[in-house]
């Protein structure tokens, strides 16, 4: 199984949203973090099909999806980024509907949707309205219905979103546990989401893919790029304007630093076995 | 805090509001124009014909607008004679006008109409002061009984303090003058009901933050309480003030332009006949003053307790509920309460009381608190400051205290099992059952489809049609007695008959001779006589139908199609020219219903946010659009089954079925239809046509609202689009409109008369190629999106 990104294009007006995008994706996790209009949802709605592309291909197992059309989208389970759902209907209904949209058979909708309503902790509220849910319950409901009819390719956009900690580890354990026989694309600002469950990181800035890899090797390659430093609080404003400045901390009475980049301060240590995916993010996406 | 900026910034509430105060002026001026503005224009001509089988007298009628014309001229006549002069005048002219109309004079029937309906005005006014005085003269005679002349007892003090409250007035001079506004203002009660709209649309957007749960954030906010309370209290009064200016000043304002009368509002204000009973020396600009003050200072206290019902109550939806069902309650006290109930407290305290006014105006009554008659108006008058002071106070307080977090949803697990079982049934639908639930029940279609049938039976499918003369009368008889297939045998039939009213005719002459020579009596002539003019006029109305009979062998000899003698009144009065208007309210109301059950169709969509999640499913696309398409069918097929069905009901209940075998070339109307079948078939395919073009009028509908982001703007850009053209061509008489009204091709009469005009004929075809053009433009829009 294979979903190709060749040379994938969107331009709006003179404004290019995608520039020559070429992916490959294989089986796994892919967590795709970029920051706001870095290209991400752009992606997921030209992988939908929702918007129509500008230039490039993409292609399922060698065959163009527009092509594939309606199969492509049967294999699909898509979580946009809007909650968009109809208040007025109930877990329970919403997912029969959707179900029906996949042309899931009934018998196995309801078994599914039974399942998943477990999973997203939904099940004893399944018969309330949806306009009454929180926004982390429309999450998980939204999450439910992606996950519907087994697909082979699923898309979240931001699939952790407003969630409390203990439900975003529980849905996080449950996507990657989702992830063999399956490309799930996991696009996301909360860097920790995709730190521990992804296979491949995509990093996007303005339309562009600036870095692929696996999180290990992210994190091993700004191994010398990020030092923490004390810093005098009054001096704070002017190590900002100097370097990328990670957290500040306090420890010991002090005030520290960490700073990420390829000029650093003279002082300060390395921190080599404290690497996180949120220094990577800084490294290659922060201005 | 920006309160009435952001009630008025929701567009939902606008559009209701905007809807409220063009629907009340359209129906205030459609009501008049119905009463005819308050005229009888019925003539003292009339005669008994054949309608339905059965003999129905007929009155002929005047065209009621050329005749209130006349009736302000009979005014100017009357206004300065003294009162018994004008009757005396008035008698005198409607009995020589009746003689005048009688032999055809139009202008004579103009006239006789105008000073028929002006006599009335003019008796009141005459015996205005014989009523005074007859109340004077019950109050001594009534006293000098023993169960009511015991001054301490309520009977006695209420005929005291009528005659007393009366008494006032006998110094007061009434003048004739145009008193139709007024009257309309009074009496058109539907504007109370738009005025309590109006206002239940501010107390409910004064809970929207309960509803979009930011209620905390506003009781948390350092103005969100008292402040915010008194300003909304405010608001009520602003908008009390706004909404009874702009709906009772539009019926006024509509009242004076038809009527006239605006010059003669110093007149007393019991010379308008429906405030006889109001003991107040008060000229008609007085009390049209007061009226106003009044109103809106009720309307105030209807908003405010309509407020109060809402804020007591935490769930929004229960609020509604709690609130409609006190409403219904008060509203049964009002109405079926009998005035001499001794519970009677219960009617006039009530808040229908200060809804509907006039009738504090227009009725005298005195109830009895504690054995002491208050008259009704004084104390609805006196209550109203204490009972608005006190209901601010307790909205105020509601406001204040209510807390978001203390309320209980006593019925949310009702509302659980409900929607557990609802879930069950909604799990077996399709995708068209579902697209079919998310029409009529969560965009509350149902709704419009309940005020649409009540709608569509309140409407008339046939009129009247009107007979001219006796000879006319004794057409349509013979017509009714010969119809059916022509033959020998109906012309023998027809001989026959005209062979025995000549005879009638012969024995007249005979029996001339005769009382010439002495051998009958004049009462034995007069007999025959009366016989030989009757059978004169039938034998016009036969020979009539014998011209129309061989008319029909000869063109059904030519153009090959087998002749019929058909009653044609039934067909005329549903599908003629006379049907014309009823044809054009049945199209304006289909296409009505079919736009507010589909515009927010594909624009619910959007605004759920679900556009981008559907495309992305398997069957999100052309299914999905498959479905809306055949929601917009099975909506098609109720509107037209209903509208159409309901006018057929009315052309059947007049035709005998086997008529509709007939070729549909022997109806008058259909002489020139192109193609030689029976009226059946003919009117299978008016009918199919109808069903067309209202299905491509619902795709175009369809179509609009998948261009819209919001039900609400879909809803006005598709009324625009649809009904608007229509309004403004056939109830405005713009003529520019005509090609872009959708109402004609939705009557589709050019099928069936197709000599009315060959342009017209073309227009059902016109607007099909439209909405499929607009179709197949949808369709490569969905195509172009998902490229």
């Amino acid at each position: 199984m294979e979903l190709q990104l060749i040379d994938l294009t969107k331009k709006y007006g003179s404004f290019t949203a995608l520039d020559r995008v070429n992916i490959t994706f294989t089986e796994g996790i892919y967590g795709i973090l970029g920051a706001n209009g870095a290209g991400k949802s752009t992606m997921m709605n030209l992988l939908t099909d929702n918007i129509s592309r500008t230039d490039g291909k993409i292609l399922f197992d060698g065959v163009d999806i527009l092509k594939l059309g309606r199969d492509f989208r049967r294999i699909l389970g898509y979580m946009p980024q809007e909650q968009g759902c109809y208040a007025h209907m109930t877990a329970a209904t919403f997912l029969s509907y959707m179900a029906d949209l996949k042309s899931i058979p009934k018998k196995r909708a309801k078994a599914e949707i039974e399942k998943l309503l477990q999973i997203t902790n939904l099940y004893d509220v399944r018969h309330k309205k949806l306009g009454g849910y929180s926004g982390g319950m429309k999450q998980r409901v939204l999450l439910a219905q992606a996950l519907l009819g087994d697909p082979k390719i699923v898309i979240l956009d931001e699939p952790t979103a407003g969630l409390d900690p203990k439900e975003r580890i529980r849905i996080r354990n449950f996507i990657s546990s989702l992830s063999s026989g399956r490309i799930i694309l996991l696009a996301t600002h909360i860097v920790s989401d995709i730190e521990s469950i992804s296979d491949q990181i995509i990093m996007m800035k303005r339309g562009r893919v600036v870095g692929v890899d696996t999180p290990e090797n992210l994190t091993d390659s700004v191994a010398d790029k990020v030092k923490e430093t004390v810093c005098r609080p009054d001096e704070l404003e002017s190590v900002r304007e100097r370097y990328r400045v990670g957290n500040v901390f306090r420890r010991g009475g002090e005030t520290w630093v960490r700073v990420v980049g390829d000029e650093l301060p003279d002082g300060g240590r390395f921190v080599p076995d404290h690497l996180s995916l949120e220094d990577v993010y800084l490294y290659y996406l922060g201005e | 805090m920006k309160e009435p900026k952001r009630i008025l910034s929701k567009p939902k509430t606008v559009l209701a509001l905007a809807l409220l105060i063009l629907a009340n002026g359209v129906l205030f001026a459609r009501e008049q124009v119905k009463n005819d503005y308050g005229l009888d224009t019925a003539l003292p001509i009339g005669g008994t014909v054949i309608i339905n089988g059965e003999y129905t007298v007929t009155q002929k009628t005047v065209d009621a607008r050329a005749a209130y014309r006349r009736y302000l001229q009979w005014i100017d006549r009357v206004r300065d004679m003294p009162a018994p002069d004008a009757v005396e005048y008035l008698n005198e002219q409607k009995d020589a006008l009746a003689d005048a109309a009688a032999d055809g004079d139009g202008d004579a029937e103009l006239d006789y109409a105008a000073v028929n309906s002006l006599l009335p005005q003019a008796d009141y006014i005459n015996g205005y002061a014989d009523w005074l005085g007859n109340i004077r003269a019950n109050k001594e005679s009534m006293l000098s009984f023993a169960i009511f002349g015991d001054p301490d007892s309520f009977s006695g003090r209420n005929i005291i303090k009528t005659a007393d409250e009366f008494e006032k007035l006998e110094q007061v001079k009434l003048t004739i003058g145009a008193d139709g506004a007024v009257d309309a203002l009074l009496s058109f009660s539907l504007t109370d009901y738009f005025l309590l709209s109006a206002l239940l649309l501010f107390a409910l957007s004064f809970l929207s933050e309960r509803g979009s749960g930011i209620w905390p954030v506003v009781r948390a906010a350092p103005n969100g309480r008292l402040r915010l309370a008194v300003r909304r209290a405010l608001i009520l009064l602003f908008a009390s003030v706004c909404f009874t200016v702009l709906l009772y000043g539009t019926n006024l304002s509509i009242g004076f332009s038809l009527y006239g009368g605006s010059d003669d509002l110093g007149r007393a204000v019991q010379s308008v006949r429906s405030l006889g009973r109001l003991p107040e020396l008060w000229t008609v600009g007085g009390f049209l003053i007061r009226f106003f003050l009044f109103r809106i200072a009720s309307a105030f206290l209807a908003g405010l307790l309509l407020w109060l019902m809402l804020t007591a109550v935490d769930n929004v939806k229960y609020t509604v509920a709690a609130a409609s069902f006190a409403l219904a309650v008060e509203y049964g006290l009002y109405t079926f309460l009998p005035v001499q109930s001794a519970f009677n407290i219960f009617k006039y305290f009530n808040i229908f009381t200060y809804i509907s006014l006039s009738d504090l105006y227009t009725n005298y009554l005195n109830i009895d608190i504690f054995s002491y008659p208050i008259g009704i108006r004084s104390v609805s008058e006196i209550a109203l400051f204490p009972l608005c002071l006190s209901l601010t106070a307790a909205c105020v307080c509601f406001h204040c205290r209510k807390r978001p977090a203390e309320g209980r949803d006593l019925l949310g697990g009702a509302a659980y099992g409900v929607n557990a079982v609802a879930d069950k049934v909604l799990r077996r639908l399709g995708l068209f059952g579902m697209e079919l639930h998310k029409t009529m029940l969560i965009q509350k279609g149902v709704l419009i489809a309940a005020i649409f049938v009540y709608a569509a039976f309140g409407m008339s499918y046939a009129v009247s049609i009107p007979v001219m003369s006796f000879a006319e009368l004794a057409e349509r008889q013979y017509t009714s007695e010969f119809a059916g297939a022509i033959t020998e045998d109906t012309i023998a039939r027809m001989d026959e008959k005209q062979a025995e009213l000549e005879g009638a005719i012969a024995a007249y002459e005979a029996a001339e001779a005769d009382y010439e020579n002495g051998l009958i009596e004049y009462p034995m002539l007069d007999k025959y006589s009366r016989d030989a003019e009757s059978a004169k006029t039938q034998i016009e109305g036969l020979s009539n139908v014998r011209a129309r009979v061989f008319e029909l062998k000869n063109r059904g000899k030519s153009d090959g199609f087998a002749p019929w003698l058909i009653d044609e009144i039934p067909f005329e009065s549903v599908y003629g020219g006379y049907a014309e208007s009823n044809q054009m309210n049945a199209a304006l109301l289909a296409v009505l219903a079919l736009t507010l059950l589909l515009a927010g169709s594909m624009a619910y969509e959007r605004q759920s946010g679900m556009t981008y999640l559907l495309r992305s499913t398997a069957r999100g696309r052309g299914a999905f659009h498959v479905r809306k398409l055949l929601l917009a069918a099975a909506a098609t097929t109720l509107v037209w089954a209903v509208v159409y069905g309901l006018e057929l009901r009315a052309l059947l209940t007049g035709v005998d079925v086997s008529v509709l075998r007939a070729p549909v070339q022997n109806l008058s109307m259909a002489a020139s239809f192109p193609l030689c079948c029976p009226i059946a078939a003919a009117l299978a395919l008016l009918y199919v046509c109808r069903w067309l073009v209202l299905f491509c009028c619902a795709v175009a509908v369809l179509f609009i609202s998948g261009c819209a982001r919001r039900t609400e703007t879909a809803c006005i850009a598709s009324a625009a689009a649809t009904l608007l053209p229509s309004l403004l061509y056939a109830y405005m008489g713009i003529g520019i409109f005509r090609p872009l009204s959708v109402i004609l091709p939705v009557a589709a009469m050019p099928i069936l008369t197709p000599a009315d005009g060959a342009a017209s004929a073309y227009l059902p075809w016109l607007a099909a190629i439209t909405a499929i053009a607009a179709c197949a433009e949808a369709k490569m829009v969905i195509r172009n999106n998902s490229k």
